[in-house]
């Protein structure tokens, strides 16, 4: 009972189930991950050895950089232009570009799938149509290739990066770009001398996140890649229950893992993380 | 006030922003009109509208076993994340040290690691519970990943509220069940009701954990989806589909509802 | 006195007897209502008690019905436990089960892949043949750690609506002659085979594979190959258009030729015959009544049940005799079409399996 009294013992009480809990179910999991990286099939790093020395894995994770690069930069050029409308506009507008974003942030990752199925098959709504018009005589190749990757991909993310760029745009004070031009400054001098470096932390803390998720992302590329354009989970999930890889599959994981959690320790040096993913 | 100082949008930026966002809703709009098609394959309804797919959704067993289950497995994990984030989130918060500050940061590590590494890592432990195929294996999973967005609303809602407060009761004689009950948790409420919406659509949605762990006894309702995109292509999926949209803004408005009356 | 309580004491017994008897009728007939009819017949009952549950695992879909029609009721019906779940027996859960000792599936639907992956690491009994009868076997397919089900083929279909006449397994690789994507399994099993047969190799020469051959072949259409995972899949993307030929199974393509009323048409011609195989898993759950399962699966009536369902050949030789004048087109090992196939190697398999199918993935599929 003394020590109870102690009142931030108390406290760190309060947080003991819920860390308890993490350490057994999430952080346990995730080293048997790295402890299977490192003893399956037997113990060392071959494993990683193996990885350094396939060509198609570096292949597998290039196509994967790629495009988590291209649809992070894509995502960030299209959000910069909702966030920028959606701080500006008056309320009513804001509310309901708003509305938009957050409801496209939680809708079901399956249910989008399903959706670009349906519009970009070759029998799909948008190939129909524009058979239907005249335009085109044989449906164009929309699905199962890069293209469709990104659509797929660019959807999901743009709510991801917008909130962050908004919440930054938000806190700009209006009258430093009005005083800009008041002194005799272009539009665009206002714009990229004034507005734009204020919103770079927005910039930065949208890229990074939009990118981790890009990385990691299976649902969309698997689906909507029909197997041609693997990505890293993708490869994992195969290596795990289909090749029945285990060391190789666990490398990877563990490989991804270290990528992500660097770049997030890099990161956290500019920014705070818990902006960046309290704003998701 | 400030709406006028701000520069206007050229035209251009304009149409392109809400180009952006027709994007963003389209496949919305095209899910639920291709719902309500008269035709028997994935298409617009073209002499009038359907519902006969509806009907086969809720007269399939199958899809009404897996949205009841995924209901439950929502349920249960989102009761588990929202007690034990809430309570974490509040420790944390009142001991304000930077070892509180580790413990918060490692709750969100959930939301940062893809869930592949995750998924793969739990699948193989949860073989040697003997939870694989069992409703415990995934609803403790999603409780563990849904964590992270009870901690960060519970965190922003008690970031403004000051800690002399707590104190202040503490010293009035109140114990920490009655000022937590009392005087915490009516102030973050907003906070917590969000973060169990958001572990809750998270549950509700999570594919990459169940395409591992579920099995006969427990197929989630992503689960089911998963093999019908992949496998039958049919306009019932995108019934299901609707039902989920609508769930998920019915969910999304009740949290934007309680949210702000309290603000 | 005493004769008359024994009359009486007769007659009670009588009386008694009759109750129970219409009592039990009226539970058996509310069983029958509630469809555990089989269960509930006298000494079924008993024996459901004591036998354990087998699970057999299967890749879902129709096939869950169908073998729950042709495998499971007739068993259950004789006092067994047999449960059907499609939820897939992916190799690296079979063993994830074993690893951990927390196998519950008995009895797995698989190839001979399974047994090339998972037999080195351990993961699979021995088929008990003392149980399991190898009579009721074509020769040749009752393995050490399997024994033959079914037999498939992995055949060429075409869209009709979309090429004229009967494309050869060459023109598979043909884009010029015929445009368009072709669909083939995202695994390297079948596929290098009807590669390798479509340009040329004689099906005897097949074995050992020419792999680097078959992959050049496929490299050469890399842009244009789409890839499916499961059967169902494979189905889909022919029906609805997604490519105008592949590479798939018999038993896919014959239910597309029904249900698209000969839109799509498929051969045997140059394909290749493949047992579908049972393994259990090592320490599954219900121990050696997964053979006596597997035993009672043998039946040739029943296996007859798979090929009308679903174009699966029987593999007990009794069943060749048995299948309907109508249904021998379709059974990829009647003689007629077994004469223009090859047939998979297990042995070449065993040997090789793992590393080619990373090869095939690496330089393919992804």
């Amino acid at each position: 009972m003394r020590i109870l009294a102690n009142p931030m013992l108390r406290y760190w009480l309060l947080i003991a189930p819920a860390l308890l809990a993490m350490a057994v179910f999430y952080f346990y999991p995730i080293s048997h991950v790295l402890w299977m990286s490192v003893t399956l099939p037997e113990p060392g790093v071959s494993n990683f050895e193996s990885l350094a020395a396939s060509r198609s894995v570096q292949r597998m994770l290039w196509t994967t950089l790629r495009i988590a690069v291209l649809s992070t930069m894509i995502s960030l050029i299209l959000a910069y232009f909702v966030a920028y409308v959606i701080s500006t506009v008056d309320e009513r507008r804001r509310r309901l570009l708003f509305m938009g974003v957050v409801i496209s942030l939680w809708i079901s990752v399956l249910v989008r799938a399903f959706a670009w199925f349906a519009l970009l098959r070759n029998d799909g709504l948008i190939n129909q149509a524009l058979i239907g018009m005249g335009l085109i005589d044989r449906p164009l190749p929309l699905m199962w290739n890069e293209f469709a990757v990104l659509v797929g991909m660019v959807h999901y993310m743009l709510p991801l990066a917008i909130l962050p760029l908004y919440s930054g745009m938000q806190s700009i004070d209006p009258r430093l770009v009005a005083a800009a031009r008041g002194l005799g400054a272009s539009r665009m001098t206002a714009f990229w001398k004034i507005w734009f470096p204020l919103t770079l932390p927005g910039v930065f803390a949208a890229s990074i996140l939009v990118f981790i998720y890009s990385l990691g992302f299976y649902v969309t590329p698997a689906l909507l890649g029909g197997g041609k354009k693997m990505m890293v989970a993708e490869y994992i999930k195969v290596q795990i229950l289909e090749v029945v890889n285990w060391g190789l599959g666990s490398a990877l994981a563990t490989l991804l893992l270290i990528f992500v959690l660097v770049t997030l320790a890099i990161v956290s040096r500019v920014v705070d993380l818990r902006k960046v993913f309290g704003a998701g | 006030m400030s709406d006028t100082l701000r520069q206007e949008p050229t035209i251009v930026t304009k149409s392109l922003a809400w180009a952006v966002i027709c994007y963003l809703v389209l496949p919305i709009t095209v899910v639920v009109s291709v719902s309500l098609t008269d035709r028997p394959y994935l298409s617009l309804p073209s002499e009038g509208v359907s519902l006969q797919y509806y009907e086969k959704l809720f007269t399939s067993s199958e899809w009404l076993s897996s949205i009841w289950q995924s209901f439950v497995i929502a349920t249960v994990s989102t009761a588990i994340c929202g007690v034990l984030g809430t309570l974490a989130a509040i420790g944390c918060w009142r001991i304000g040290s930077g070892l509180a500050n580790v413990v918060r940061m490692a709750m969100l590590i959930p939301l940062m690691l893809p869930s592949m590494i995750y998924a793969l890592g739990a699948y193989q432990v949860w073989a040697g519970f003997g939870w694989v195929n069992t409703y415990t294996g995934i609803i403790i999973a999603h409780a563990m990943t849904g964590m992270p967005y009870v901690v960060i609303t519970v965190s922003t809602s008690l970031a403004g509220l000051d800690p002399k407060l707590e104190q202040a009761a503490r010293n009035l004689g109140a114990t920490m069940g009655q000022s937590l009950r009392h005087v915490i948790i009516p102030n973050i409420r907003p906070g917590v009701i969000s973060g169990l919406v958001f572990a809750f659509i998270h549950s509700w949605d999570e594919l990459v954990i169940a395409l591992f762990i579920a099995g006969r006894n427990v197929f989630t309702l992503p689960r089911r989806m998963w093999d019908g995109i992949n496998e039958h292509l049919d306009p019932t999926m995108a019934a299901v589909a609707t039902v989920l949209i609508f769930l998920t803004v019915i969910l999304l408005a009740a949290e934007f509802f309680l949210r702000g009356k309290k603000r | 006195m005493e004769q008359q309580s024994f009359a009486q004491d007769y007659a009670e017994i009588m009386r008694e007897q009759s109750a129970r008897g219409i009592s039990r009728r009226a539970i058996l007939r509310s069983a029958l209502a509630m469809g555990v009819a089989p269960l509930a017949l006298g000494a079924g009952r008993v024996f459901a008690e004591t036998r354990p549950e087998v699970v057999l695992v299967n890749w879902g879909g129709l096939s869950v019905e169908v073998f729950q029609k042709a495998f499971a009721d007739p068993f259950n019906a004789a006092g067994g436990n047999l449960v059907i779940d499609g939820s897939g027996p992916l190799n690296g859960k079979i063993l994830t089960m074993v690893q951990s000792n927390a196998v519950t599936w008995d009895i797995c639907d698989a190839g001979v892949t399974t047994i090339a992956d998972l037999g080195p690491k351990g993961a699979l009994e021995q088929i008990d043949y003392e149980i399991v009868d190898k009579s009721k076997v074509v020769d040749g397919f009752a393995y050490d750690l399997g024994v033959v089900n079914y037999f498939f083929s992995s055949v060429m279909a075409w869209d009709t609506s979309k090429i004229e006449g009967q494309p050869s397994p060459a023109d598979f690789f043909d884009i010029e002659k015929i445009p368009g994507r072709r669909m083939i399994r995202k695994d390297s099993q079948a596929m290098l085979e009807l590669a390798l047969l479509a340009d040329g190799v004689a099906p005897a020469d097949l074995y050992p594979l020419d792999v680097e051959r078959a992959l050049a072949k496929f490299e050469s259409i890399r842009e244009h190959l789409l890839f499916w995972s499961s059967g169902a899949e494979s189905q889909s993307l022919l029906r609805d258009g997604e490519c105008v030929m592949g590479f798939l199974w018999s038993t896919r393509a014959n239910m597309l030729k029904e249900e698209t009323e000969g839109r799509i048409d498929y051969t045997f011609e140059k394909g290749l015959l493949q047992p579908g195989i049972w393994v259990v898993p090592k320490g599954n759950p219900a121990g050696k009544e997964a053979f006596h399962a597997i035993a009672s699966m043998q039946s040739a009536a029943e296996q007859i049940i798979l090929l009308e369902q679903m174009g699966n050949g029987p593999a007990n030789p009794a069943g060749s005799d048995l299948v309907p004048e109508a249904l021998k087109a379709v059974n990829p090992s009647d003689p007629a079409n077994t004469a223009v196939q090859a047939k998979v190697s297990a042995e070449w398999y065993f040997e090789n399996h793992t590393a080619v199918y990373q090869e095939f993935l690496d330089r393919i599929a992804s």
